[in-house]
């Protein structure tokens, strides 16, 4: 009897913890697959690639967008100034490579395709291809990156725009105590509206152009530094054929005897950069000084003329006040190469807001004379609208 | 010749024993890092360093006197999640440093890249990249060297970023290191009981630097007064700013030492707030030259202007 009830209760109390052991059971189940699931997804991601796409090692991209309005002497209009794309990627472990692709009114060109060494020993790095020329300080900085909306006068003139070279380029790390570095190059030719010489045929070695540059870098105090440049560009001979179709003449003179041709180039940046400020306040001062000596053809005969020695340069102050708003003034004076005598001064004031990072407006009054009897003062006010959309940045060579 | 060639080898010698003398040329980003660096190292390491701590971390200038050292070192330490983006990548470029190559996305490649964010807890992954949402980070909000917790993470990848590059030293590192973490123990249980007193405190920051901060004090951040992270603030941003903070009750402006103290000021005069100055890398004040000093002086000055002692 006693094992009849004592059985009845068994049964009866197993019924009723029946339900309570599933609940019990349950969580512990659930926990189980959380981690089971949890595991499998852990191991899904380790043991998958980096990426997944087919555009894993696709290179990155980044496209700058430079508009003005621009008025000279009350003539004025809306300028496309350029949409220029960048497009950079490590080639191999021992290579990078990158281009800029920029399309402006003037239609589309290749600015950079330039490949660069990466693991070459002895302090040194080796470009190639086409290149912007690592001549003087400001010379090789693309359009957009200047602290004023026009490409100085000197430079403009006794460069031919950005120092724009096809060819290849050495430099070396000199291993000392303190920053000095050497570059050698020989291209083609420097400077994209450079029309001495042109990318195209071929040429003899003395034609090319050759160049040599040093520079070094100071810390005057913690917050003040000096970076100071010397530079050359060599070019030994040039061949310059007569246009007979101008000057009539039964045979065309061919010259190619003192027609070497030499820019040399001393550069300094002064830069007063309180820690405080990081790179919001602060005051750069730089200065460029251009000496061109070369024979001197007459344009539309193409006959010599006297060797001619004319010197160009700039100088500007950039005071930075706050996170956005910064603006100076630029001097530059230029030398005619053709008449020394000839000078062309142009006073700049510029003020630029840094709407972000990657958005900016700046303003510009230029005011420009030529120093020749009658000569009429040119007036030109800009305002810049610069936007950078992708991949952006600011290297070593362009601080 | 025989006494030449003796004489020879023992110069070999001399001079390899020489060269495993040599210590280990670091260079740290950072100056916190430079400080657990020099205590992990000790003697086996030679420290240079990149920032001079007053700075804004993300405008570090690449000045060209930091690109011989980067040339002649064995090792950089770092705290990635790309903040120092501005910088470290453009010098390491034109360093020419086979161990230490510029990387688009990590920064430093190469042997003597040391990573301090490896395991980190890293907050605010971002769901979208757009800079439409400002100047965010790929890979998370990088300013964890504000949590006092993450110094741990810190001395740990640096001691084994040595022990990789040094293997005959690796015991002094690894011996170093329980000495330094056993000291920075200590002062977590103290600085947890400081943060006891901010838990639940509403706040604002300049610049979206403090979520790693808030995880260890408890500090309930709303806002910031830039508009977007690396977007200066705007007119009709900072309004709403005001609104929010008198709507929620904010009792704290933190300002970090790089940004003028202008705009903060003119707020807590709006809301009430009290301003807070904190650093975000070490010696951004005179006294804060250590990962400790750094963090000590934050949760003072935290718990200075909500009115609670340490």
């Amino acid at each position: 009897m006693y094992h009849l009830i004592f059985l009845t209760f068994a049964a009866f109390l197993a019924a009723a913890l029946a339900p309570l052991a599933g609940a019990q059971e349950t969580p512990v189940a659930d926990t189980r697959n959380l981690l089971k699931d949890l595991q499998q997804r852990v191991l899904k991601l380790e043991g998958a690639p980096a990426k997944s796409s087919l555009n894993a090692f696709n290179p990155a991209i980044g496209m700058a967008l430079d508009a003005a309005f621009h008025d000279s002497n009350d003539k004025a209009a809306f300028q496309f100034r350029a949409a220029e794309l960048g497009i950079s990627a490590p080639v191999d472990p021992y290579l990078k490579a990158w281009t800029f692709i920029t399309g402006s009114n003037g239609g589309v060109g290749v600015e950079e395709a330039t490949l660069e060494t990466t693991a070459l020993p002895y302090n040194l790095t080796a470009r190639g291809g086409r290149l912007f020329a690592t001549f003087g300080r400001m010379a090789h900085f693309h359009d957009h990156e200047l602290p004023v909306v026009e490409r100085p006068r000197s430079l403009d003139t006794y460069i031919g725009g950005e120092t724009q070279a096809d060819g290849m380029e050495v430099s070396w790390l000199v291993p000392a105590g303190f920053y000095l570095n050497a570059t050698f190059g020989t291209y083609n030719k420097m400077g994209a509206e450079n029309d001495r010489q042109d990318n195209l045929g071929s040429r003899a070695l003395d034609e090319f152009t050759y160049l040599g540059r040093l520079n070094t870098y100071v810390d005057l105090t913690e917050a003040q530094s000096v970076e100071l440049g010397v530079d050359t560009a060599w070019t030994p001979k040039r061949t310059v054929t007569e246009d007979v179709t101008v000057t009539g003449s039964a045979s065309a003179l061919t010259t190619r005897r003192n027609t070497w041709r030499t820019l040399n180039g001393v550069d300094m940046t002064y830069r007063h950069q309180p820690s405080q400020g990081g790179l919001y306040k602060g005051l750069i001062w730089g200065t460029e000084v251009m000496q061109n000596s070369e024979r001197r053809f007459d344009p539309a005969t193409k006959l010599p003329t006297d060797r001619l020695r004319a010197y160009s340069g700039y100088s500007f102050v950039e005071l930075k006040t706050s996170r956005g708003w910064r603006g100076g003034l630029m001097a530059d004076l230029t030398e005619d190469q053709d008449d020394p005598h000839r000078l062309t001064k142009t006073f700049t004031g510029f003020l630029t807001y840094d709407v972000t990072e990657f958005q900016r407006l700046r303003l510009t009054y230029a005011e420009g004379l030529v120093n020749v009897p009658g000569a009429v003062k040119n007036h030109t006010v800009a305002l810049q609208w610069t936007g950078i959309i992708g991949k952006h940045v600011h290297g070593f060579r362009d601080r | 010749m025989r006494s030449n060639v003796i004489l020879s080898l023992c110069l070999s010698v001399l001079c390899a024993r020489a060269a495993d003398a040599r210590p280990l040329n670091v260079v740290a980003t950072l100056p916190e890092l430079a400080d657990i660096a020099t205590r992990v190292g000790g003697a086996h390491v030679k420290i240079d360093v990149l920032a001079r701590g007053t700075e804004d971390i993300h405008q570090v200038v690449m000045r060209p006197s930091l690109v011989p050292t980067l040339n002649r070192a064995d090792a950089v330490v770092y705290l990635g999640l790309t903040v120092e983006h501005t910088f470290l990548p453009g010098l390491l470029d034109v360093a020419r440093n086979p161990n230490l190559r510029e990387d688009a996305v990590k920064q430093c490649a190469g042997p003597g890249c040391v990573d301090c964010s490896e395991g980190v807890k890293i907050l605010e992954k971002p769901s979208t990249l757009s800079r439409s949402e400002g100047e965010i980070h790929p890979n998370g909000n990088p300013h964890y060297n504000l949590d006092p917790e993450e110094g741990l993470t810190i001395a740990r990848n640096i001691a084994a970023g040595l022990s990789r590059l040094d293997p005959d030293h690796a015991a002094d590192y690894q011996k170093n290191l329980k000495v330094y973490l056993a000291e920075l123990d200590a002062k977590l249980v103290e600085w947890r009981k400081w943060a006891a007193s901010l838990k639940g405190v509403k706040a604002v920051s300049y610049h979206q630097d403090v979520p790693y901060l808030a995880r260890f004090t408890g500090l309930e951040f709303v806002g910031t007064l830039e508009a977007k992270p690396g977007v200066a603030p705007t007119p009709m941003h900072l309004e709403k700013l005001v609104e929010l903070m008198k709507h929620d009750k904010v009792a704290l402006i933190v300002r970090e030492q790089q940004y003028a103290p202008k705009l903060p000021g003119w707020l807590a005069e709006k809301t009430g707030a009290k301003v807070a100055v904190i650093g975000t890398m070490g010696k951004a004040f005179p006294e804060t030259d250590t990962f400790i000093k750094m963090s000590e002086h934050n949760l003072k000055a935290l718990l200075g202007a909500v009115g609670k002692a340490p």
